[in-house]
């Protein structure tokens, strides 16, 4: 018999073992706070075109109940309703009015609709607009919207700008 | 002698604090956050005014012949400010700097247009149906507020019967060629 002992490593079986979570829960609260800090606190949630670029401004006033209306450089839209098309930064010629080249004829029916189907609402019976509209776009094209809500019956118009510059 | 029993205390040892629980929450709340944080933040140029302001306007509008202040910008020529008071016209010209709007320059002006009639609020804008919505919410930014916090405007409030100092500027923004053809 040899004299040696063989070396039995010291393991045992079925014994739970602790993971180091310190690390992790650091990682974390970092996390937390950064979220917490970045939560927006506005009671309305605009939802950002993906080819919309907004302009930046200094303007720090929370959003507020409105329809909103966004004006990219392909499209017109009303809650993500697509309603007209936009072609080299001016509407197409069929969707005006004949007589008065500023009249959006599909965003007045909706817009009217709008104000008939929900007249109980506050923001629509007030008139509120909130107009997302990319920044490259001119003002022609924007008087156009702006034009033609007045005439559906909403004076109030609120312009939608990015934090930041 | 009853032998008193020693309690053995090392005062140099490590104790591991229970974190998982406190994962399990972060776990849970880190999605949550997630999903509804802004990443963008998004505010709007708004026609809502603090109070004491709100009534100045309102005073304003009572007036029979108002001092009216307009903003025509143009492409080509710059920003022109033409101060309507009394039936007479005075008009300011800010011309293109290195073929941009002069915004500091716009902005000089327009303090010193405020500073001789503190109780105007509200500005006309007229630009051309060329100029970039950019700019006009640049111009915008320019009219509506001091930059300065130091300049301060006196703002007669009724309510407290006194003068209330305010930094606003042109709060009041209407788009005056919007009717126009």
């Amino acid at each position: 018999m040899s004299r040696r002992q063989r070396y039995e490593p010291n393991i045992k079986k079925n014994s739970t073992f602790t993971l180091n979570i310190t690390s992790m829960t650091d990682m974390f609260t970092i996390m937390l706070v950064f979220l917490l800090q970045t939560y927006s606190t506005s009671e309305v949630q605009i939802v950002p075109d993906s080819n919309l670029r907004l302009p930046t401004s200094a303007s720090m006033a929370n959003p507020t109940e409105a329809v909103k209306i966004s004006l990219s450089s392909e499209a017109l839209k009303i809650d993500q309703t697509k309603i007209a098309d936009v072609k080299n930064a001016d509407f197409l010629p069929q969707d005006l009015e004949d007589k008065d080249a500023n009249f959006i004829k599909p965003l007045f029916e909706e817009l009217d609709k709008l104000a008939k189907s929900s007249s109980d609402k506050a923001h629509i019976k007030e008139g509120r607009i909130l107009l997302q509209a990319d920044k490259e776009l001119p003002y022609a094209t924007l008087r156009k919207v702006m034009y033609t809500a007045s005439m559906a019956g909403f004076p109030q118009l609120k312009l939608v700008t990015m934090v930041g510059e | 002698m009853r032998r008193i029993r020693k309690i053995k205390v090392d005062h140099n040892s490590e104790f591991e604090l229970d974190l998982a629980p406190l994962l399990a929450v972060m776990v849970k709340l880190v999605p949550v956050l997630l999903v509804s944080s802004a990443f963008v933040q998004m505010m709007v140029i708004e026609t809502e005014l603090p109070q004491v302001v709100n009534e100045a306007i309102q005073r304003q509008d009572q007036q029979q012949t108002p001092t009216n202040v307009a903003l025509e910008v143009d492409g080509k020529d710059g920003i022109r400010i033409v101060i309507t008071e009394k039936g007479q016209e005075k008009v300011e010209t800010i011309p293109l700097r290195d073929g941009a709007f002069d915004y500091p320059g716009l902005h000089q002006k327009l303090i010193a247009v405020k500073k001789a009639h503190p109780e105007v609020f509200k500005i006309e804008l007229n630009p051309d149906g060329k100029v970039p919505y950019n700019e006009i919410v640049k111009i915008m930014d320019e009219a509506r507020q001091a930059h300065d916090t130091n300049v301060k405007f006196p703002v007669f409030d009724t309510k407290q019967g006194k003068n209330v100092e305010t930094n606003y500027m042109f709060p009041e923004i209407i788009f005056a060629n919007m009717m126009e053809g």
